[in-house]
């Protein structure tokens, strides 16, 4: 007889499947569809999907996880509004319980035309670390309804998750650098990665992708990494490889 | 007794002062890092403490340091460290507030935080939580370099101090649902991400340490009518320049 898994070791088990695709190279958007899916089975919502996002009009849904989801995100593409769009405008999340009684003044077509569509609730996450805007997670239910507090925790370490599956892949995919997963960063890996945009000159998601690369080439953590930098023991000439 | 609060009318005016600085604030546009910036400095100058910090759930069961009335890198790791172990886990998990009046006896009951707070000079520590209805949404985190408890009255102004900071967090929009706060909860733990980031920017590009770098960002927010956050956010996109930060006034150690 098998117990069934709580949802700390389905996340778990989730964050492991992440971590060991972003380590051995594999990390494609299979690991993506594993991050979403988890998403329906631990909350209580319909579906979910996860775009990478590069800027307020380049977006692209690497998954969705069903019809709804794939319409909601269509649906603001060609509009161009909607709350993934205003999560990423305003880099926090934009989280509709009840979409019929949202007065929608914010996205008034998107309002208009999703309420042709059973969708009740709409939760939208940027992913992000700080300055660097990676792509969003998107939620929604068919019946309104808000989460409960250990929900929201549970929905925020996905959160995490995706956002370190797409760092991974995008840094991957672009400038083939090697990324190591880590768990969430001290204040010195922010200033750090703050450091390298002034010294080497490039934005901040490469910036980020240096200082993990660095890290994984001398076989050292981040953490330590970043500390050489603020303090001075090291300089951002001596990270570029 | 403390560093010495101001006293008597004195006293009694420079907290009127803050108190209506603070609601001039809160019902403009305004910045959440930048209100909780003011207020820590305002419960240095206020209570009469060394250092003030202020941290918030980041509702992964865990706390995140959002604002520090000083942002030197060790007093902000101090603030950080709490997350595990410390006055402020204890007061974000029983929302009492917890004093410890003499940290020299508080090694067995904090065997990382005591001696890391000793080193940097600290001789009492308080925390006062953050409430909201029937949640704890974080901490505000008291360090004197004298031991001692807060009398009644600065008890008081800590716990008005931190009341406005629950108000600031929860912004413009009516307390009416959860999510609402993990909006602003969620926007806030970002906000300070990228204000690290603009500060190792501005540090590296300026030559200053990480508190004058905070001030040059500071500054320049203010000059602008901006956002802390903003400014911030700009830097560290590549959008603004960190010479037109640095260059308009002469940066001068604090």
């Amino acid at each position: 007889m098998s117990v069934p898994e709580s949802p700390e070791q389905t996340l778990q088990r989730v964050w492991t499947a992440v971590a060991a695709s972003i380590g051995d190279g594999s990390g494609g958007t299979e690991v993506l569809a594993l991050v979403g899916r988890v998403c329906t089975q631990l909350l209580p919502v319909d579906g979910a999907s996860i775009s990478l996002v590069g800027g307020v009009r380049t977006r692209e849904a690497l998954y969705t996880g069903d019809e709804a989801s794939d319409r909601i995100q269509r649906l603001q593409e060609s509009l161009g509004e909607g709350p993934s769009y205003e999560a990423y405008e305003r880099r926090r999340p934009t989280l509709v319980p009840d979409l019929a009684a949202d007065p929608g003044t914010r996205w008034p077509v998107f309002a208009t035309e999703i309420g042709a569509y059973p969708v009740g609730a709409i939760f939208a996450f940027p992913l992000q670390r700080g300055a660097i805007t990676i792509g969003a997670l998107d939620l929604y239910r068919r019946e309104p309804g808000w989460l409960s507090a250990e929900e929201v925790t549970t929905a925020l370490r996905i959160v995490d998750i995706a956002t370190l599956a797409l760092l991974a892949l995008r840094v991957d995919s672009l400038h083939g650098d090697w990324v190591v997963a880590l768990p969430l960063e001290r204040a010195q890996v922010h200033q750090a990665t703050g450091i390298l945009i002034s010294g080497l000159g490039v934005p901040a998601e490469r910036a980020l992708a240096k200082l993990r690369a660095h890290a994984f080439s001398v076989g050292r953590m981040v953490d330590e990494i970043a500390d050489d930098l603020v303090s001075g023991r090291l300089a951002p000439a001596d990270i570029e490889l | 007794m403390n560093n010495a609060p101001p006293s008597g009318a004195r006293r009694e005016s420079d907290l009127v002062g803050a108190f209506v600085q603070m609601a001039d604030t809160l019902v403009d546009d305004y910045d959440v890092p930048e209100v909780l910036h003011q207020l820590a400095t305002h419960c240095v100058n206020l209570i009469g403490i060394s250092a003030a910090g202020l941290l918030l759930s980041d509702q992964r069961g865990s706390l995140q340091l959002v604002a520090s009335s000083n942002e030197r890198t060790r007093l902000l790791e101090l603030f950080q460290l709490q997350a595990d172990e410390g006055p402020c886990i204890e007061s974000f998990r029983t929302g009492d507030t917890v004093t410890a009046a003499d940290l020299s006896t508080t090694t067995d009951r904090w065997p990382v935080f005591t001696p890391q707070a000793l080193e940097q000079g600290f001789l009492a520590v308080h925390a006062v939580p953050l409430r909201l209805r029937g949640n704890v949404i974080g901490t505000l985190n008291l360090f004197n370099q004298r031991p001692g408890a807060l009398s009644a009255e600065d008890a008081k102004v800590a716990r008005a101090l931190a009341d406005i900071a629950t108000i600031g967090i929860l912004q413009e929009r009516t307390i009416r649902h959860g999510e609402v706060l993990t909006e602003q909860l969620q926007g806030a733990l970002n906000s300070r991400i990228t204000i690290e980031q603009a500060k190792g920017l501005l540090a590296h590009a300026g030559g200053l340490d990480m508190e004058q770098a905070f001030q040059a960002l500071r500054r320049f927010a203010r000059a602008q009518h901006t956002g802390l956050s903003d400014i911030a956010h700009r830097l560290a996109s590549g959008q603004l320049p960190p010479g037109s930060v640095l260059k308009p006034g002469r940066v001068d150690s604090t």
